[in-house]
């Protein structure tokens, strides 16, 4: 197959026409923010840019979404599906940690019942990727079998070189026929251009399996009784998280006789997340909550879709107002896991 | 667009007054050809609603060998079912589901079955309890134990009755100390001293227990002293759910989800569980 090349202005080009075709181009601007783009100048691509504060997922599962809308008179009731928008989604220089999410997510919207609302968006999406040349102290891919370079997720994955140009490489069918369809925008890789190494290796900080391990036994440990000790509760993690999925379904009346039940994000770190009516709590404390953020990470979401539910991106961490650091939870796991005298 | 999260609407056919805070609801699918299609078993759950106010979960309380119509039976606890309290005959709800697992019915069959409930918690017992009396000769010796806070907090009253009546059955009823009147005739005392006292054998015999979890925990061991195996010990949990698909991320217990693994637990898988529900 042959090699190709393509330069951040052709990729405008092509993003010029990908809009005129009534796509959803989303890329990163100027301001490091996956944004819906109005025209194809703001998008900025910097492979050494730290991930963007908040993931793409709100492109695919957003923050609140129409259900189904309702009609009401006396006893009759009408219900309405939601008008599904068809336009189909580019996203244009996702990071391996934001790419690799989809297929993780895509799991739990499909595992039995089918989610069309995300499937319609996902399906009818193209992913490009783009390495990553950042690494900062939340960072943490490479410890989750992943690793700057990683295509998961991407359909069509793009490598810097030098003079704001990109390697392609097709990743998928998908991506194939893309590259086919705009072909005119793409060079032969005739090897001139010069490709950016990354600086340096991302260090490794746990090895996965022992914490998987640590995680199997220790659903009661004094471990949990402080690790969430300093968590206010205000699920920010949750919020720019590109896995988190947790959801709340609220009816919003519209007047007396119409409205809508939307599915809203919601978070377990919310005290309110798994209250019964009865005001019994299963997780009545913000340790509790804790545990079941990092068991859902780590643990359950491995035992039941044979994936992790994270790709060390490191969001929420950055963007943590108390500092708690998921990073360094999982390493203090780790070292745990190793200690075979382990608090009990 | 096939819409998970889009009810099927169902009409009110009927309400009956439980107690002063429980209610029962028949329903009936408003496109009939649904009516005759909804298939359910014992112990599965639903998403019951009100448009505009929301969507809460209870189990499906008649039998399905009575499919002409749908129960629910609903304390008032939070916003939705404080609206269901406002509706009338004749009034519109949304349903989805059913939902969940189910009893082992083939696992009882051609044993005894000790039912065990307390408050509510008989709603879902009271699915199964129809369902094997509408299929007796499959099922040996036949107990039920209720017991509820007091005489006027049992539900299903009249069929409580009836099941008394009923030959090859043994039915106690309880309410806890203080919670009788001077003319009550049954049980005084808390539903696991009542089943040390009623003292089903466990041998050849399945026991299906749903109530408060206070009354779950002090339950299991005196069934295990009675000697019932702990795969012949089944519950139903009631953990919060919203979407009861699997997806919301709500209703978990470490790595199972209980609207989809569940909600039906034996003893023998809830000790696999952590202590989460």
């Amino acid at each position: 197959m042959e090699e190709y090349i393509v330069s951040l202005d052709n990729l405008k080009k092509i993003a010029d026409e990908l809009l005129n075709n009534h796509c959803r181009v989303i890329g990163t601007t100027s301001e490091n923010k996956f944004k819906e783009l109005n025209y194809a100048e703001e998008l900025v691509l910097n492979p050494g840019a730290v991930p963007t504060s908040s993931s793409f997922k709100e492109f695919f599962f957003p923050k609140t979404e129409p259900l189904f809308f309702y009609k009401q008179n006396h006893s009759n009731v009408d219900l309405f599906n939601p008008i599904q928008d068809k336009s189909k989604i580019v996203i244009i220089g996702a990071k391996p940690c934001d790419a690799a999410s989809l297929p993780i997510i895509s799991k739990v919207f499909n595992w039995d019942y089918k989610d069309d609302l995300f499937n319609s968006r996902y399906d009818n999406s193209l992913i490009i990727g783009m390495s990553c040349h950042y690494s900062d102290e939340f960072c943490f891919c490479n410890d989750l079998g992943s690793s700057p370079e990683n295509m998961k997720g991407s359909d069509v994955f793009l490598k810097p070189l030098a003079d704001n140009y990109f390697k392609v490489v097709s990743v998928t069918p998908k991506g194939a026929e893309f590259i086919n369809e705009y072909q005119k925008y793409f060079e032969k890789d005739l090897g001139k251009n010069k490709s950016l190494e990354r600086k340096e290796e991302n260090p490794k900080h746990f090895d996965y399996d022992k914490v998987k391990t640590w995680l199997d036994n220790n659903f009661e440990n004094k471990f949990w009784d402080t690790a969430g000790e300093m968590c206010l509760g205000c699920a920010q993690c949750a919020f720019v998280c590109p896995t988190c999925h947790c959801f709340d379904i609220v009816d919003e009346q519209n007047g007396s006789c119409a409205g809508r039940r939307a599915k809203n994000w919601d978070a377990c770190q919310f005290s309110l997340f798994t209250k019964h009516a009865s005001g019994h709590n299963p997780r009545d404390n913000q340790e509790k909550r804790y545990r079941q953020r990092i068991s859902h990470k780590f643990k359950y979401y491995m035992d039941k879709f044979d994936e992790v539910l994270c790709t060390g991106c490191g969001r929420c961490s950055r963007g943590c107002p108390v500092s708690l650091d998921i990073l360094q939870i999982v390493e203090e796991i780790n070292s745990l896991s190793g200690n075979s005298n382990s608090i009990q | 667009m096939d819409n998970i999260y889009k009810p099927e609407l169902v009409e009110i056919k009927d309400i009956i007054d439980e107690t002063p805070d429980i209610k029962t609801f028949r329903l009936q699918f408003k496109n009939p050809e649904l009516q005759s299609s909804f298939a359910f078993k014992a112990g599965q759950f639903a998403e019951y609603s009100v448009f505009g106010e929301g969507e809460c979960t209870f189990c499906i309380a008649s039998s399905p060998t009575r499919p002409e119509y749908l129960e629910c039976s609903f304390k008032l606890a939070g916003k939705t079912t404080s609206a269901m309290t406002k509706l009338n005959i004749g009034d519109t709800m949304g349903l989805r589901g059913p939902y969940g697992n189910s009893f082992p019915i083939e696992q009882m069959k051609g044993k005894n079955v000790v039912f065990i409930a307390g408050g509510i918690g008989l709603a879902p017992v009271r699915c199964i309890i129809w369902n094997v009396l509408d299929l007796r000769d499959q099922f040996k010796d036949i107990t039920i134990i209720y017991g509820a806070r007091t005489v006027s907090d049992l539900v299903y009253k009249n069929e409580l009755e009836d099941w008394k009546s009923m030959s090859g059955i043994k039915t106690v009823v309880t309410v806890d100390p203080g919670g009788e009147t001077p003319d009550w005739k049954g049980e005084v005392g808390f539903v696991p001293t009542i089943v040390e006292k009623v003292s089903p054998s466990g041998n050849d015999t399945v026991a299906i227990i749903c109530g408060p979890p206070i009354m779950i925990k002090y339950t299991f061991p005196v069934l295990e002293k009675l000697g019932f195996k702990e795969d012949n010990i089944i519950t139903t949990l009631e953990n919060r759910m919203k979407c009861g698909l699997g997806k919301c991320g709500r209703c978990n217990i470490g790595s199972v989800y209980v609207c989809k693994d569940g909600p039906v637990f034996s003893y023998k898988d809830l000790k696999t569980l952590p202590q989460e529900y």
